[in-house]
């Protein structure tokens, strides 16, 4: 007002002001250019970019009926469209009066780790790169010091007389500690005691996955595929042999790269009464599953009657998923004798 | 670019800084790698007979039948006109093929009806049909059948609801091979190959070989090296323990 001779201090920028100011800012959007250089190279399917639909979605709890309905043709469109096949995708509730509990005789796992593939399968997991939700530790006798699971056992046979068998796969928490730290709730737990993911609500920030303290969830590093270039060049219709067709919303769908998923007990199967995928493989029944509201259920017999317990229980996570031990005569290690042949032996070593 | 006589820089130091700091970063952006690498491999494929989820074998109605030279055959075809042999499985004529590895049970009337080959022996002179062969098996393996009673062995197909019409519960012989009931060994499927769990195989030498160790299990390299020394003290320690114990048991 009171200084019309004044300048607007933009006009007041000297030629060497606004060199040197520009040079910075250059060399600045010039750094930020090179930082995002490889999304150059990154292979980008239209598949890949987010719909408008999918971004407007709203959380998985505030959907009604006609919005989920939508969300579900939306999903099943998609589905068709990127991998040829006609999915049956559904969004199965929770059953009344029901809570799931697992069960693993660890007696009788003999390591084949058929659990692991028939789940990858039924889940729809990445074949490329590799993702499993379940990993099986093979231990020595007379320890469970997973610190010293190895998974890599490579052997002719299973299973190994000095070694027992340990399968790990998500334990459903009642005081999951994954569902605690999620920044966005993506993440939470249903009334029949299943932890589930919204694939389309997670950003991706892996917090979960540091949080679970049995490694049960896996990070989507980059588009899950179905099958490798070799494959597809083999049998260009493997990806819609591989793919189960059968899917939920919370469980199985194809996920995209960048989301966390996890074990979730096969909800598409037993929340409708059949048995999850990992146990109905298992060759030596040592997997157990049902409803632990239920007196008569296999898991609540055993919860009754067995030697059980929980990994990491010290954690508190509480977990419903419990292993347990027939009461039997200890299985003898390779070269290992019967105790009472050992005995005399001993005896008749003292006397010499 | 010296400093002028009002005492201003072309450029005030710390703006030289900042420059050379994003000069620094596109350099180091251009130059460094495009993208994150991601250890990451194939899961290997697993044939779709490797996972089917059936018995693991196929039990007797209650119209048992055998092959014999090509035909199949109802037990009674041939029992009801031919007396039977001795009952040890160590002379027989017919059904060589049978395995008999079921540690001291090695008579087959134990378990077969000597009167009727179509059913099973209970005690004494009552019989149940093949599909019943649960209680056979109890005769001898009570606490087994017990667990397997209440859901606690064997394995239930179907659904987990015990009220529903479709679980089946498997029966002892749909697993068990009863004329040699121990379960075979199985070769593994394949191990995982991916991410921490990814073989990333460093080479060390252990004893002139060259082993790969996952650099995430470091207790398996000292596991590799130290036991040579445990080895060599591993009966000294045991040697003072052993007769200690021996001596306890003479006094009792």
């Amino acid at each position: 007002m009171s200084q019309p001779d004044s300048t607007p201090p933009a006009a007041s920028m000297s030629r060497r002001g606004f060199l040197r100011r520009g040079v910075v800012a250059a060399t600045g959007v010039a750094a930020v250019a090179a930082a995002l250089k490889p999304l150059l190279n990154a292979e980008l399917e239209l598949g890949d970019l987010t719909s408008l639909e999918k971004f407007l979605q709203q959380h998985y709890k505030e959907l009604d009926k006609e919005e989920m309905a939508a969300v579900l043709e939306r999903i099943s469109r998609e589905i068709e469209e990127r991998y040829q096949i006609h999915p049956e995708l559904t969004n199965v509730k929770p059953m009344d009066g029901v809570e799931f509990v697992y069960a693993l005789n660890l007696s009788r796992c003999i390591g084949c780790r058929k659990c692991v593939h028939a789940c990858v399968k039924e889940n729809n997991q990445s074949r490329d790169p590799e993702l499993q939700y379940i990993r099986v530790l093979e231990m020595p006798k007379g320890t469970i010091d997973i610190e010293r699971g190895n998974h890599h056992y490579e052997r002719p046979t299973v299973p190994d007389p000095d070694h027992f068998y340990m399968p790990i796969q998500c334990h459903q928490c009642a005081n999951p500690p994954c569902v605690k730290v999620c920044p966005v709730e993506a993440t939470w737990q249903e009334t029949d005691g299943i932890v589930v993911i919204d694939y389309d609500w997670c950003i991706g920030c892996r917090y979960c996955e540091a949080a679970c303290p049995y490694w049960a969830r896996r990070f989507n590093f980059s588009q899950p595929k179905y099958a490798s270039e070799q494959e597809l060049k083999d049998d260009p219709e493997i990806i819609q042999k591989r793919l189960n067709p059968r899917m939920s919303y919370l469980s199985n769908r194809p996920r995209s790269v960048g989301v966390m998923e996890k074990c979730t007990y096969c909800l598409h199967r037993t929340r409708v009464g059949e048995m999850p995928a990992c146990l109905e493989i298992c060759p030596v029944g040592a997997r157990k599953f049902g409803n632990v509201l239920d007196p008569a259920s296999e898991v609540t017999q055993i919860l009754r009657n067995k030697r059980i317990f929980v990994l990491k229980e010290d954690t508190g996570t509480l977990p419903r998923f419990f292993y347990y031990f027939d009461e039997r005569r200890p299985q003898l290690r390779s070269g290992e004798t019967d105790e009472i042949v050992q005995v005399t032996k001993m005896d008749a070593g003292g006397e010499a | 670019m010296t400093a002028s006589s009002s005492g201003r820089k072309a450029f005030s130091a710390i703006e030289i800084v900042i420059a050379i700091c994003f000069l620094g970063l596109v350099v180091w952006f251009l130059l460094g790698s495009g993208s994150v690498d991601v250890p990451s491999a194939m899961t290997p494929q697993i044939e779709n007979r490797e996972l089917l989820p059936l018995p693991m074998r196929f039990i007797q109605t209650d119209e048992p039948v055998t092959k014999i030279g090509g035909f199949t055959l109802r037990c009674n075809e041939c029992h009801r006109l031919f007396s039977s042999p001795d009952e040890h499985a160590s002379n027989l004529t017919q059904h060589r093929h049978i395995v008999l590895d079921h540690g001291i049970n090695d008579r087959c009337y134990n378990c077969h009806d000597q009167e009727d080959r179509e059913r099973l022996a209970l005690r004494g002179n009552r019989s149940i049909p093949f599909t019943e062969v649960a209680r056979l098996c109890a005769k001898c393996h009570g606490p087994t059948y017990r667990d397997w009673q209440m859901g606690m062995h064997g394995k239930s197909l179907g659904s987990w609801d015990p009220t529903s019409p479709q679980q089946h519960r498997l029966k002892c012989s749909e697993c068990h091979d009863p004329h040699a009931p121990a379960y075979e060994l199985h070769p593994p499927l394949p191990g995982p190959n991916t991410l921490r769990m990814n073989k990333m195989e460093h080479e060390i030498l252990h004893g002139g070989e060259i082993e790969h160790v996952d650099p995430l299990r470091k207790w398996q390299i000292e596991l590799h090296t130290t036991p040579k020394e445990d080895h060599d003290n591993l009966p000294q320690n045991e040697a003072p323990d052993a007769p200690a114990e021996s001596e306890k048991r003479g006094d009792e």
